[in-house]
């Protein structure tokens, strides 16, 4: 989980999230063509976000294809945010579907 | 359009094959839905939601290697709006690693732009997956909670 931690506290590694969240398979010739950076840099965050799991790649032909794994964000979700957060979320859409009830 | 799911989960291939072809496992980390098949290559499967008795999806199981494999067509028929997406592909691989397996479920021959909510449920089902597996307890997060169970009126 350090890894997913460490992946995400980079605005350009989640930009490239960003990227891959609204167009999901794209090669680094399409993501670097994206980002105002040279196609070693993309690479390098790449990789990292590779190896927290939050990239996979998938070979096509010729082309490697980049794809959004969005699950190590849920594990995260699960463990270190719904714990903190979503009890309110969880009380207030109980007391939305209470009051509609009643109607 | 295609989507990719990956996760480590620790158990064996053998238990987490069950996990996802036991009606009632399945049902403890998949929204509350199960999903009947006899799992024969070419079978078909159906899930019903048992609370709320909807109809949740459907398909055929066109390849049924246990413990490593299975590729599923997957329609969606929880509202009218899935429901005009059609038919899509769904393949779990099932990969030993040391003491974990990893788990990849591929959902793909999506149409272009297709509605997030036939493969937005993915990450929390497999979330709740591993949460089952390694520690035989349900994921108790409120958003899991939310279309099981009590909860079912989400479905209506």
């Amino acid at each position: 989980m350090d890894e997913v931690f460490k992946a995400l506290a980079d605005p350009t590694r989640r930009s490239l999230l960003d990227e891959l969240f609204e167009r999901d398979g794209q090669t680094l010739s399409e993501l670097e063509g994206r980002l105002p950076m040279t196609r070693f840099g993309v690479m390098k965050h790449l990789r990292v976000l590779e190896e927290a799991g939050l990239v996979k790649t998938r070979k096509r032909g010729r082309e490697k294809l980049h794809f959004l794994n969005p699950v190590p964000i849920r594990l995260v979700h699960d463990r270190w945010v719904s714990k903190y957060a979503e009890p309110w979320t969880a009380a207030l859409s109980g007391l939305k579907q209470e009051l509609e009830k009643e109607e | 359009m295609e989507k990719v799911f990956e996760i480590y989960i620790k158990t064996t291939p053998e238990r987490l094959w069950e996990a996802i072809t036991d009606p009632e496992l399945r049902a403890k980390y998949n929204f509350g839905v199960g999903v009947d098949s006899d799992w024969s290559p070419g079978s078909s499967y159906e899930s019903v939601h048992p609370a709320a008795g909807i109809k949740i999806a459907a398909g055929e199981n066109l390849e049924v290697e246990p413990p490593r494999r299975l590729v599923q067509s997957f329609t969606a028929l929880w509202s009218d709006d899935v429901k005009g997406e059609g038919t899509s592909r769904v393949t779990w691989e099932i990969e030993p690693v040391g003491d974990s397996c990893q788990l990849t479920v591929t959902h793909d021959q999506l149409p272009e732009g297709a509605n997030s909510e036939l493969f937005g449920g993915w990450p929390m089902i497999l979330s709740g997956l591993k949460t089952l597996l390694e520690t035989g307890e349900e994921l108790t997060t409120p958003g899991s909670l939310r279309y099981s169970g009590a909860g079912a009126e989400e479905w209506s």
